[in-house]
C-alpha cells in the first residue's frame, strides 16, 4: 500500500509513538504515590480501614505494572517541542488518573466526579477541594492530597529546567536558566536536576522540621510540610493553618511559601555565596519588591489583619499556595484587589509556583517602559536587557502571545464556571484561583478553598488548572496533536477500499 | 502641507469656521511669500485651547435660551460661562500662533485642551448650583461638577446626578437648560474625537497614527477626502445628519420632541447621558428601544465606512472586517446573555430576558451606556443578573466600539490583532521555526504595528489593574470599582454594585475615587498615549530650563 510521504519525526505521528513512556512515568509515579500512602494508611488507620488500605495498595502495584508493560511500547525518535509537551501532559493525566481512580475506591469521596476533582487540584498543586472537613478523611487520603502535588511539583521544575532545556533546543518553559549575564546557572541537565531534587528536598525537610519546632503533630507537619514546599495549599483542616492560632506554625509557613515560590536555582547561587549576581536578578528583585509591597498594602491598606496575618497572606497568594490563616476576604476590598493580583502575577520562574510568573511580568513591564520611551523620544533606538542580556523580538512576542492566552484562559473560566451562586467578585477570585492555580477563593464575603458547584462548573475548573499548571501551550499542542490523529485515522480508514486494492 | 496639518489639528475643537478662515490665510501667505514677524507667544497648547472653548461658546449660549425658555434660573450663570468661554477662549487663540507641530506637541495639545474644556464645563454646573445638597461641602460640589462635566465631553455616562427627573414625577430640580448643556458636552465630545481619530491622525501622518494606536489596515485610517478641511466638512454633515435622523426616530418611535433631540444628542456620540433617572427604561418602550440600539451601533461603527456606504460603496459594511466582528461580538454577547439569563430564570420569561441582554450588550458593547431598567431590580437593571453574564458586560466593556468611531475601550481591532497575536504564538510553539505572519481579514499586519497594538493593550491593562487598586484603596467596594475603572477607562456608562444602570456613582464611590476615575475617563478618550505626552512636553521644558553641565 502506498502511502503519503512523511518527514521523519513529524509532530502528529511521532507525538503518539512517544507517549507511552511518559504516561508510564505518570502511572509509576501516581502508582508510588498511592502505594505509599496505603502502607502509611494501615499503620495509621487502624483496622477499620484495611480494606480500602489494600484496594489502594493493589492499585498502586497494579499502575506500576501497566506502566513497566508500557514502556516498553515506546519508540525512539527525535524529540520536537510538540512532542516534549505533549509527553508532559501525558505523564501529568497518568498520575492524576491513578490518584483519581485511588480517591474513588477508597469510598471517602462521593463520586467519580469529586475523585477527579481531587486528584487534578492535588496534581495541579491547586489545593480546592470537594471535602467541607478533611479530617474525616483518612490518613492515607489525606497524605495522599499533598503527596501527589508534592511529586508533581519537583516533576515540573525538573522537566521544565532540566530535561526540556536539555533535549530541545531554545525550548521556553521556564525561561530562566540564566542569571546575570550569561552566567548559567548549572552546567549540565543531570547537575540541574540533580541540584533541583536536592534543594526541594532540603527546603520540604526544612518546612516539616519547622513545624515540627512550632508545635505541629509529625502527621500535620509532614503533610503541611509537603502542601507547603510544593505550593499545592492542601490542608487537612477545614480552616486551614488557622486551625492552629499559632504565630510560629505561621512564621515557618510564611517563611517555606517564600521559599517556595522563589526560584530554586536562584535558592542554590545564594548558597554558595553568589550573593551580587543573585541580587542583579530582575525577577527577584520584583518578587522581593512586591512581596515588601504586597505586605504594606495589606497590612496598612485598612484591613485590620495582624502584620503575621499580612504576611501570611501575602507570601500565601504570591506563591500561589492557598494556605489560609485569616480571613482576608472580609478586611476590605483594597487588601482583597490586591491579593487577588498578586495570585494573578504569580511566582518566579524555576519554582513550584503557578501564575503568570515574574518573569514575564518583568519582561512585559521592561517592554512597555521601552516602548514609551521610544515614544516620547522617536529618535531612540533602544534594545530591552534583562539580567544583562539582549531580549530576542521572537522570544517578546512569546512572551506577549503566552500573556493574552492567559488573560483569555481567565476570562473563559469566569465566564463558563456560570453559577448562580456566586458573584462578581467571587467569580473573578474563583477564575484566579482556577488557572493561577492559587488554590482559595472568595466565597459571599469569606474565603475558602472548598467547592460546592454543579459538575459542569467543576470541569471547568478542573479544564482551567490543567491549563494553569501546563502552561496553556502544551495541553493546546496535545489536544491539536492528538485531534489531528485521530482525524487521520479516520479518513484512512474511509480511504482505503473494501478490497485493499490501492495503488 | 504643514500648515494645513496643523490647522486641522484643531479638529477636536469642532471650530470649522475658525479653520477655514486660518487655512485661507495661510495658504494666501505662504502663496504671496510672506513671513511677517508676530508679536504672538507661541504655544500650541495655548491656541488649540483657546480654540476649543471658542467652540463650546455657542452651546452654552443656546442652553441658557433653553433655560430661559424653561423658566429655570440657570439662565444667567449658562450666559455668563457662554461670554466667559468666548473671552477666554478668543483671548487664547488670537494672543498666540501656533509652535511646534510635531505629532508629540499636537497630541499633548488636544489632550491639554480636552482637560481644560472637561475642567472649566464644570463651570455652569457650579454657578447653577446643580449639585447642592444639605450636607454635602462645597468642594465636594466641585468634584460632582468636573466629574459630571468630564464624563459628558469624554462621552462616558457616568453620573453623579441624583436629581434627574421622573416622567411620573415632572417636577425636575434641574433646568431645562443645564439638562440641555449636559446632553450637548457628549455631543460635543463625540464630534471632536471622531474629527481627532478620523480628520487630524492621517492629516500629521504615520507617526501619528503610531501615537493614538489606530495603525491596523482597514478604512480607520483612511482619510475621507484629501485634504482636511473637506473630511472635517464631510465629518460634520455625517454627524449632524445621524444626530437629525436619530431625533427624528425617536419621535416616530413615540418619544416627544424635547426628549427625542436631548437623547439624540447622546445617541449619536455613544455618551448615553438621558434626562431620566431610568434613562431609556422610563419609556418602556419596546419602539424606543430597538431604535435606540439601532442607533448606538450607528455610533459605535466607524464614520468612515457609514460616509463610504453614503457616497460609494453599499456592500461597505459586509466587507469591512472590524465591522463584521463587531457585529459578531454583540451579537454573541446577546445570544449568551439571553440564554444565561432565561436559564438562570432571574429576569423571567425568554422575552424578558432577550429584551434586557440585547439591549444592555448594544448599550455597553457600543460603550454607550443607556439603560433599559424601569426601576432597581427589574429585568434590564443588570446589578441583579448572576456572575457569568456580568463578566460578559465586562468584557464588552474592556473591548469596546470600532475604531474610528465615538465608542470607547480599547477597540474591536486591537482585540482582533491579540486573538492573531496569540493564534500565532501557538502556531509558533508548535513549529519554532516558522516565521507565521499576522494577518486582519486577509491582510498581513506589520510587525510594528503588532508590536504597538500588543504594548498599548498592555498599558491599558496595567492603568485598570493600577485604577482599581488607586480606587479600592480609596474605599470603592472591589464589584463596583473593577467595572468602574474599566468602564470610566472604556468611556462606557454605568458600572456594578452600587454604581448599577438605576443609580449613580456618588453613592458608591468617594470624591477622591470619582476623581481618579474622571482620569481615567480622559486617559480612555485620549488613547492613553496622548495623556503620557501631556505630561512629557513640562517634563522637557523643566529639563531644558536646568542648567547645563559643562564639559571641558
Amino acid at each position: 500500500m502506498a502511502r503519503n510521504p512523511r518527514p521523519p519525526g513529524s509532530a502528529s505521528k511521532g507525538t503518539i509513538r512517544v507517549l507511552p513512556l511518559p504516561l508510564a512515568i505518570g502511572l509509576a509515579a501516581g502508582g508510588a504515590a498511592v502505594l505509599i500512602c496505603a502502607f502509611v494508611g494501615l499503620f495509621l488507620d487502624g483496622p477499620e480501614f484495611g480494606q480500602e488500605r489494600r484496594v489502594e495498595a493493589m492499585l498502586g502495584i497494579g499502575a506500576v505494572l501497566v506502566a513497566a508493560l508500557i514502556s516498553r511500547t515506546q519508540h525512539r525518535c527525535t524529540i520536537t517541542r510538540p512532542m516534549a509537551m505533549s509527553m508532559f501532559v501525558t505523564a501529568w493525566v497518568g498520575s492524576t488518573v491513578v490518584a483519581m481512580l485511588a480517591f474513588w475506591l477508597s469510598g471517602e469521596l462521593a463520586t467519580l466526579s469529586d475523585g477527579l476533582f481531587e486528584a487534578v487540584s492535588a496534581s495541579s498543586t491547586t489545593g480546592l477541594t470537594t471535602v467541607s472537613d478533611p479530617q474525616e478523611l483518612s490518613h492515607a487520603l489525606r497524605l495522599l492530597r499533598v503527596l501527589l502535588p508534592w511529586c508533581t511539583g519537583i516533576g515540573v521544575l525538573i522537566v521544565s529546567m532540566g530535561v526540556l532545556p536539555a533535549a530541545i533546543a531554545g525550548v521556553e518553559l521556564t525561561p530562566i536558566m540564566r542569571l546575570h549575564g550569561t552566567r548559567k546557572l548549572v552546567r549540565t541537565p543531570r547537575q540541574a536536576v540533580l541540584t533541583i531534587s536536592g534543594l526541594y528536598i532540603v527546603l520540604t525537610v526544612a518546612v516539616v522540621v519547622g513545624f515540627l519546632l512550632a508545635g505541629m503533630g509529625p502527621f500535620d507537619a509532614v503533610t503541611y510540610g509537603l502542601s507547603v514546599s510544593s505550593t499545592s495549599g492542601m490542608s487537612n483542616h477545614a480552616d486551614s493553618l488557622g486551625h492552629f492560632d499559632s504565630v510560629w506554625v505561621d512564621a515557618v509557613a510564611t517563611g517555606g511559601m517564600i521559599a517556595a515560590g522563589g526560584n530554586l536555582l536562584v535558592v542554590w547561587w545564594a548558597l554558595r555565596g553568589a550573593w551580587g549576581s543573585v541580587w542583579r536578578s530582575t525577577e527577584l528583585r520584583l518578587y522581593a519588591g512586591l512581596l515588601c509591597a504586597g505586605f504594606i498594602s495589606v497590612y496598612l491598606g485598612g484591613s485590620g489583619l495582624s502584620a503575621e496575618s499580612s504576611a501570611f497572606s501575602v507570601a500565601s497568594m504570591m506563591s500561589t499556595t492557598g494556605l489560609r490563616s485569616g480571613d482576608w476576604a472580609s478586611a476590605g476590598a483594597f487588601p482583597q484587589t490586591v491579593l487577588l493580583i498578586l495570585a494573578g502575577l504569580g511566582a518566579m520562574a524555576g519554582s513550584a509556583g503557578s501564575g503568570f510568573r515574574l518573569a514575564r511580568v518583568a519582561r512585559v513591564a521592561l517592554e512597555v517602559r521601552r516602548r514609551l520611551q521610544e515614544l516620547l523620544n522617536p529618535a531612540r533606538i533602544s534594545i530591552l536587557r534583562m539580567d544583562g542580556v539582549a531580549v530576542d523580538e521572537a522570544s517578546l512576542q512569546r512572551t506577549f502571545g503566552y500573556l493574552w492566552m492567559h488573560a483569555f484562559t481567565l476570562a473563559s473560566v469566569a465566564v463558563l464556571v456560570n453559577t448562580t451562586e456566586l458573584d462578581i467578585v467571587g467569580t473573578a477570585s474563583f477564575a484566579v484561583a482556577i488557572v493561577s492555580n492559587a488554590g482559595v477563593y472568595v466565597d459571599n464575603g469569606t474565603i475558602t478553598s472548598t467547592v460546592h458547584l454543579s459538575s459542569w462548573s467543576e470541569t471547568i475548573g478542573m479544564l482551567g488548572m490543567l491549563f494553569g499548571r501546563l502552561s496553556i501551550y502544551p495541553v493546546l499542542l496535545t489536544a491539536a496533536g492528538v485531534g489531528r490523529w485521530l482525524s487521520r485515522r479516520r479518513f484512512r480508514r474511509s480511504a482505503i477500499p473494501r478490497s485493499g486494492l490501492v495503488s | 502641507m504643514a500648515v494645513e496639518t496643523s490647522f486641522s489639528s484643531v479638529g477636536d475643537s469642532a471650530f470649522r469656521a475658525g479653520q477655514l478662515m486660518l487655512e485661507r490665510r495661510a495658504s494666501r501667505r505662504q502663496a504671496d511669500g510672506f513671513h511677517a514677524p508676530s508679536r504672538r507667544v507661541r504655544s500650541t497648547v495655548a491656541h488649540i485651547s483657546g480654540l476649543a472653548l471658542l467652540a463650546v461658546a455657542p452651546g452654552l449660549a443656546v442652553s441658557s435660551i433653553v433655560e430661559l425658555v424653561g423658566g429655570g434660573d440657570a439662565a444667567w450663570s449658562l450666559l455668563l460661562c457662554a461670554g466667559l468661554f468666548a473671552g477666554l477662549g478668543l483671548s487664547m487663540w488670537s494672543g498666540t500662533r501656533l509652535g511646534d507641530l510635531a505629532p508629540r506637541t499636537v497630541f499633548a495639545s488636544v489632550a491639554w485642551s480636552w482637560l481644560l474644556v472637561s475642567v472649566l464645563g464644570a463651570l455652569p454646573y457650579v454657578l447653577g448650583r446643580t449639585f447642592a445638597q444639605p450636607g454635602i461641602s462645597r468642594w465636594v460640589e466641585l468634584a460632582d461638577a468636573v466629574f459630571e462635566s468630564v464624563s459628558g465631553y469624554t462621552c462616558t455616562g457616568s453620573t453623579v446626578l441624583t436629581t434627574l427627573p421622573d416622567l411620573d414625577d415632572p417636577a425636575p430640580t434641574v433646568g431645562d437648560g443645564v439638562l440641555f448643556y449636559r446632553q450637548l458636552t457628549q455631543w460635543y465630545g463625540g464630534m471632536g474625537f471622531v474629527q481627532l481619530v478620523i480628520t487630524v491622525l492621517p492629516a500629521l501622518g504615520t507617526q501619528a497614527m503610531g501615537f493614538i494606536g489606530a495603525e491596523a489596515p482597514g478604512p480607520s485610517t483612511d482619510r475621507l477626502a484629501p485634504r482636511a478641511a473637506e473630511s472635517a466638512r464631510i465629518l460634520w454633515k455625517l454627524y449632524i445628519g445621524a444626530t437629525a435622523v436619530i431625533a427624528i426616530g425617536y419621535v416616530v418611535a413615540g418619544m416627544a420632541l424635547w426628549d427625542a433631540v436631548n437623547h439624540s444628542l447622546t445617541t449619536a456620540p455613544t455618551g448615553g447621558f438621558s434626562t431620566y433617572n431610568d434613562s431609556l427604561g422610563e419609556f418602556d418602550s419596546l419602539p424606543i428601544e430597538i431604535w435606540a440600539m439601532i442607533a448606538m451601533t450607528f455610533g459605535g461603527a466607524n464614520y468612515a465606512l457609514h460616509w463610504s456606504f453614503l457616497t460609494r460603496d453599499r456592500r461597505v459594511y459586509q466587507r469591512d472586517h472590524e465591522f463584521r466582528s463587531y457585529v459578531a461580538m454583540l451579537a454573541v454577547a446577546a445570544i449568551a446573555i439571553t440564554a444565561m439569563l432565561w436559564a438562570g430564570g432571574e429576569v423571567g420569561g425568554l422575552p424578558a430576558s432577550l429584551r434586557a441582554a440585547t439591549f444592555n450588550v448594544v448599550s455597553l458593547g457600543s460603550s454607550t451606556g443607556f439603560g433599559n431598567a424601569q426601576g432597581a431590580g427589574t429585568p434590564g437593571d443588570i446589578v441583579v443578573w448572576s456572575a457569568s453574564p456580568l463578566v460578559i458586560v465586562l468584557l464588552l466593556m474592556f473591548v469596546g466600539g470600532m475604531s474610528g468611531s465615538t465608542a470607547g475601550g480599547s477597540k474591536v481591532i486591537r482585540s482582533r490583532i491579540l486573538v492573531a497575536i496569540s493564534h500565532r504564538t501557538v502556531a509558533v510553539a508548535r513549529q519554532p521555526r516558522a516565521v507565521v505572519p499576522v494577518k486582519l481579514g486577509g491582510d498581513v499586519v506589520r510587525e510594528t504595528v503588532v508590536g504597538r497594538v500588543a504594548v498599548f493593550m498592555m498599558a491599558y491593562l496595567a492603568l485598570i489593574v493600577g485604577g482599581l487598586l488607586v480606587v479600592t484603596a480609596l474605599g470603592g467596594d472591589l464589584d463596583a470599582s473593577l467595572a468602574g475603572v474599566v468602564g470610566s477607562l472604556g468611556n462606557m456608562g454605568p458600572a456594578f454594585g452600587e454604581a448599577g444602570p438605576t443609580s449613580t456613582f456618588q453613592t458608591a464611590f468617594p470624591t477622591p475615587a470619582r476623581l481618579v476615575l474622571a482620569f481615567l475617563m480622559i486617559a480612555g478618550r485620549l488613547e492613553l498615549f496622548a495623556v503620557l505626552l501631556m505630561f512629557a512636553a513640562p517634563r522637557r521644558a523643566i529639563r531644558r530650563l536646568k542648567p547645563h553641565r559643562h564639559t571641558f
